[in-house]
């Protein structure tokens, strides 16, 4: 009987009145494993960082950093910046990468128990769950507004939407021309504020439609072929899903780290704004 | 063998799911429950602050210590390299001095030398003048007293072998062997 992932994650059992879904299990697999993580690489850190060069865990994980690094520095051009987005744009993306792998583990989906005759899993990938992908787009948005505030400015960061500076300044010169463009670009300034709820949801239902659909493709390939080729026949589809596993870690940690770096740039000129929109539009098409 | 049966039945699900869509007014079906929104949100904000507070610091800042302690150590490599250079430049200048100056000490040494190596001489010399005369002035008078020595005792043999002649009265023949012996015992 086959049996494919419904699109909102399943309770599991209750603390008091708050059900816990599969998915939120996982996510919180997720939090436990960088906690243990954390806790292995600040001992192995501080057994090598007094003896010298470092080696195994923190070696590695120091590979890893350098290699974001390199990414954030490529978008940022400003170490400074870099080190002040690591936490977000790092955390997000080895969290989404870490969720979208574990969820082809064995016992993700297969381990369960059967409730009024349905199978329900244990393990969900987070990613599957709505809730966790929105948080995150929110989160994202969020935390690229306020860093905007506290770069540049409240009344500089309000100018990017609401244009009323430009009207004004417009008005001042008397241009009948400047005037015209000033109240096109406040009305674009305003279409900008639905633009945010759009990265939201765009981001949020991306991330979520690319990793359910692995999951339903996985699920629908194991039972159309009977005996041993149920477990044949998913093997390189797996494999793709290590691939879009990390391409869709990176294409939301870049997305989210191209809205910091626009939230906390200041407005030179629409040649550069245009080249940051036709950046985040590249990010997108991926 | 794909079982046309078994994809009839994927259709199904997405069939309710449509319907439920529709009953529920579309987002319900995805899910979305603002106690779970939160509860992930609140997950993902724990995993961010591990993330940042307990994650990243230990690394980032040996990283960042570490590339600090190699640009410094660039930066000290490229200091010393100019300060060989000036170094080098400094020795090359001071050796140059130096050559000039032991080759002037090395000459002024040599005249000295040779100076006092002809002062030694001559004076050698006029040592060895004086030893000499003084050797020819003593070997003369060493001459003069030998052969006044002699002389006194020729003459004392002379004397005593004619004291002899006279006393024996003997003839020619003997005499003349008297003065033979005599004249043998002075050689």
């Amino acid at each position: 009987m086959l049996s494919l992932p419904p699109l909102a994650a399943e309770p599991i059992f209750h603390i008091g009145s708050f059900p816990i879904t599969n998915a939120y299990i996982n996510s919180t697999l997720g939090v436990v494993v960088f906690a243990v993580f954390a806790y292995f690489l600040n001992r192995s850190a501080k057994k090598y960082y007094a003896t010298g060069a470092p080696k195994g865990l923190v070696n590695f994980f120091e590979y890893l950093i350098e290699f974001v690094l390199g990414y954030i520095d490529g978008v940022t051009h400003d170490r400074k910046k870099t080190m002040k987005f690591l936490p977000i744009v790092g955390g997000m993306f080895f969290f989404i990468l870490f969720s979208n792998w574990v969820g082809l583990l064995p016992g993700t989906g297969s381990f369960g128990l059967y409730r009024g005759g349905e199978f329900l899993p244990i393990l969900r990938p987070a990613n599957t769950d709505l809730n966790l992908t929105l948080a995150m787009a929110v989160f994202a948005v969020v935390a690229s507004h306020i860093l905007g505030i506290f770069t540049i400015g409240f009344f500089k960061y309000a100018n990017k939407f609401i244009k009323f500076g430009d009207i004004y300044q417009a008005i001042k010169s008397l241009s009948p021309i400047k005037i015209l463009v000033a109240f096109i670009e406040f009305f674009v300034g305003l279409i900008e504020v639905f633009s945010e709820v759009a990265k939201m949801v765009s981001l949020s239902l991306r991330l979520f439609g690319n990793i359910f659909a692995g999951e339903v493709l996985l699920t629908v390939l194991a039972s159309l072929i009977a005996g041993y080729g149920a477990f044949l026949i998913p093997i390189p589809f797996m494999l793709l899903e290590l691939i879009v596993g990390i391409v869709q870690a990176t294409v939301f940690s870049m997305l989210t780290l191209v809205y910091l770096s626009i939230a906390t740039s200041e407005i030179h000129g629409h040649v550069e704004e245009n080249h940051q929109e036709i950046e985040v539009s590249e990010v997108e098409a991926i | 063998m794909i079982d046309l049966n078994q994809i009839s039945q994927l259709i199904i699900p997405v069939a309710h799911a449509q319907e439920a869509a529709a009953s529920s007014g579309g987002i319900a079906v995805l899910g979305l429950n603002v106690k779970f929104f939160i509860a992930q949100l609140i997950n993902f904000g724990i995993l961010l602050l591990i993330f940042w507070k307990w994650i990243l610091p230990g690394v980032t800042k040996a990283m960042q210590a570490r590339t600090e302690r190699i640009e410094k150590s660039l930066t000290d490599a490229d200091r010393i390299e100019k300060e060989k250079k000036e170094f080098d430049i400094w020795r090359q200048a001071e050796m140059g001095k130096a050559r000039t100056e032991a080759s002037s000490i090395v000459t002024a040494a040599q005249t000295e030398a040779g100076n006092a190596k002809q002062a030694i001489l001559d004076q050698t010399k006029q040592d060895q003048q004086k030893l000499v005369d003084q050797a020819k002035t003593q070997i003369e008078s060493e001459k003069n007293k030998a052969l006044q020595d002699a002389k006194g005792e020729l003459a004392d043999l002379v004397i005593n072998a004619t004291e002899k002649i006279l006393r024996k009265k003997l003839d020619s023949k003997v005499d003349q062997e008297y003065i033979k012996e005599s004249l043998g015992l002075v050689k």
